[in-house]
């Protein structure tokens, strides 16, 4: 495979700097630091919080459909606009907001290659500007269902034997590292993976600089070393999401899988909930083997 | 010198009446002050575990007593500045002050400091855990 499935779902370093002034195009920085974007944010770009703005505040769940248009029109998007993302931590955060985007359909929707740590690298300007669009118009339709895995889907597709990506680290595939109870942040009372998934952490798919790896390295590291078939249904999760998110990005548009889905509830969720299967150990089936990493790509 | 208690009272004042843009600048500040790790310091690093294993961001911390004074020695990721301005407060908070006033290092501070709704849930029930964790270090050091 040469090239990205979707090859125009990323744009350069080079091409947000050169469109930071076009009137069709809205940057938008998400960040795993909320300080971040106050310290210095690509110029003409706006900040749309993962946590703050992206979910509801009462409900674990995203914003319901007026809460998404409301972001839209306050940050000057319409439903034409090309929302370009990126962030800190090889863009995850930048990748979640992507996907919670496509939740609500936004046609247009690309990551910056990089992020913020390729913008740094290449020593480009930061702006400290408080950065503002007049408000527009926007209509969202109900969420699209085909990107999200909720968990009695999740184990629906686990008894059926198909594919899931755990791309968490291998000590907390394998059960061996698991919050303390003091610490709750993003603790789970059970440790280990959903039977049958494959350990891919998120690290394998993007370069030192982060930038994604290329097309004929992620097929290798997914579909050849993984076994991972793009005509397949999958689902991909972490511990809240968000790395999950970077996954599904590039096994729909970078590597072209038809059927991909971020099960966004994750470790939070299938750790802590009473009576669903969990395996430990470092493969797939929970057994002692022979320690073969499936990591080799 | 001021108690614990009163320099978190200067500090919340400092961030009460700013918009959340302004609060984020403030701790940028504070982050800019906590002093880079000397040379014990960084050897420290290198044989000791003292790394928050579980935050997802790269954070040392000593809190330790000499002759009966609190510090906080810390080291935590540029890319981490919400962090390390946090970590930069706890630290002018408790610099030289007796070790019984460890106790009073408050759990809400970042409501205190109207950081809590800025930040999220997620990141201020961490940042929470670093209160208590320094409290707990702190109180239990000889």
């Amino acid at each position: 495979m040469a090239e990205y499935a979707d090859p125009d779902v990323l744009v350069s370093t080079e091409w947000v700097a050169e469109h930071h002034g076009d009137p069709t195009v809205r940057i938008v920085e998400s960040n795993e630091d909320r300080a971040l974007y106050t310290q210095g944010h690509v110029p003409g770009a706006v900040e749309i919080d993962w946590q703050v703005d992206l979910q509801d505040q009462v409900v674990r769940d995203y914003v319901d459909r007026k809460g998404f248009e409301e972001i839209c029109r306050n940050n000057g998007i319409g439903n034409d606009t090309a929302v370009i993302f990126y962030g800190d931590k090889n863009n995850w955060w930048a990748c979640y907001a992507f996907w919670v985007f496509k939740l609500y359909g936004h046609p247009k929707c690309k990551i910056m290659n990089g992020g913020r740590k390729k913008w740094q690298l290449e020593g480009r300007t930061w702006s400290t500007d408080r950065t503002t669009y007049p408000k527009t118009t926007y209509s969202a339709p109900e969420q699209d269902g085909s990107v999200r895995a909720l968990r009695d889907e999740v184990l629906k597709h686990q008894k059926a034997g198909k594919n899931l990506v755990d791309v968490r680290s291998p000590e907390e595939y394998s059960g061996e590292r698991l919050h303390m109870p003091d610490y709750p942040n993003e603790g789970a009372l059970r440790g280990g993976h959903i039977p049958g998934a494959v350990n891919i952490p998120w690290p394998l798919s993007v370069n030192e600089d982060g930038t994604f790896k290329s097309a004929k390295e992620l097929e290798s590291l997914y579909c050849k070393a993984n076994h991972l078939q793009r005509r397949s249904p999958t689902i991909a999760y972490c511990r809240i999401g968000e790395r999950s998110s970077l996954t599904w990005f590039v096994l729909k548009y970078l590597l072209g899988f038809g059927n991909v889905r971020n099960y966004d509830g994750s470790w939070m969720e299938w750790g802590n909930c009473v009576g669903v299967p969990i395996i430990k150990g470092s493969l797939p089936s929970g057994e002692a083997g022979d320690d073969t990493t499936n990591q080799d790509s | 010198m001021e108690t614990v208690n009163e320099r978190i009272d200067q500090i919340v004042e400092e961030f009460v009446d700013l918009d959340a843009r302004e609060k984020l600048e403030l701790l940028l500040d504070f982050a800019n002050r906590l002093p880079p790790l000397s040379a014990d310091y960084l050897a420290k690093k290198e044989n000791e575990d003292r790394r928050v294993h579980e935050c997802q961001t790269s954070v040392f911390l000593w809190p330790e007593i000499t002759d009966g004074s609190m510090h906080l020695v810390a080291e935590v990721a540029e890319e981490a500045p919400t962090v390390k301005g946090f970590v930069a407060i706890l630290s002018e908070a408790v610099a030289s002050r007796p070790q019984n006033e460890a106790q009073e290092l408050p759990d809400d501070l970042l409501e205190k400091m109207g950081l809590a709704d800025v930040l999220g849930m997620l990141r201020s029930r961490g940042l929470r855990a670093i209160v208590s964790r320094v409290r707990r270090e702190l109180v239990e050091a000889e």
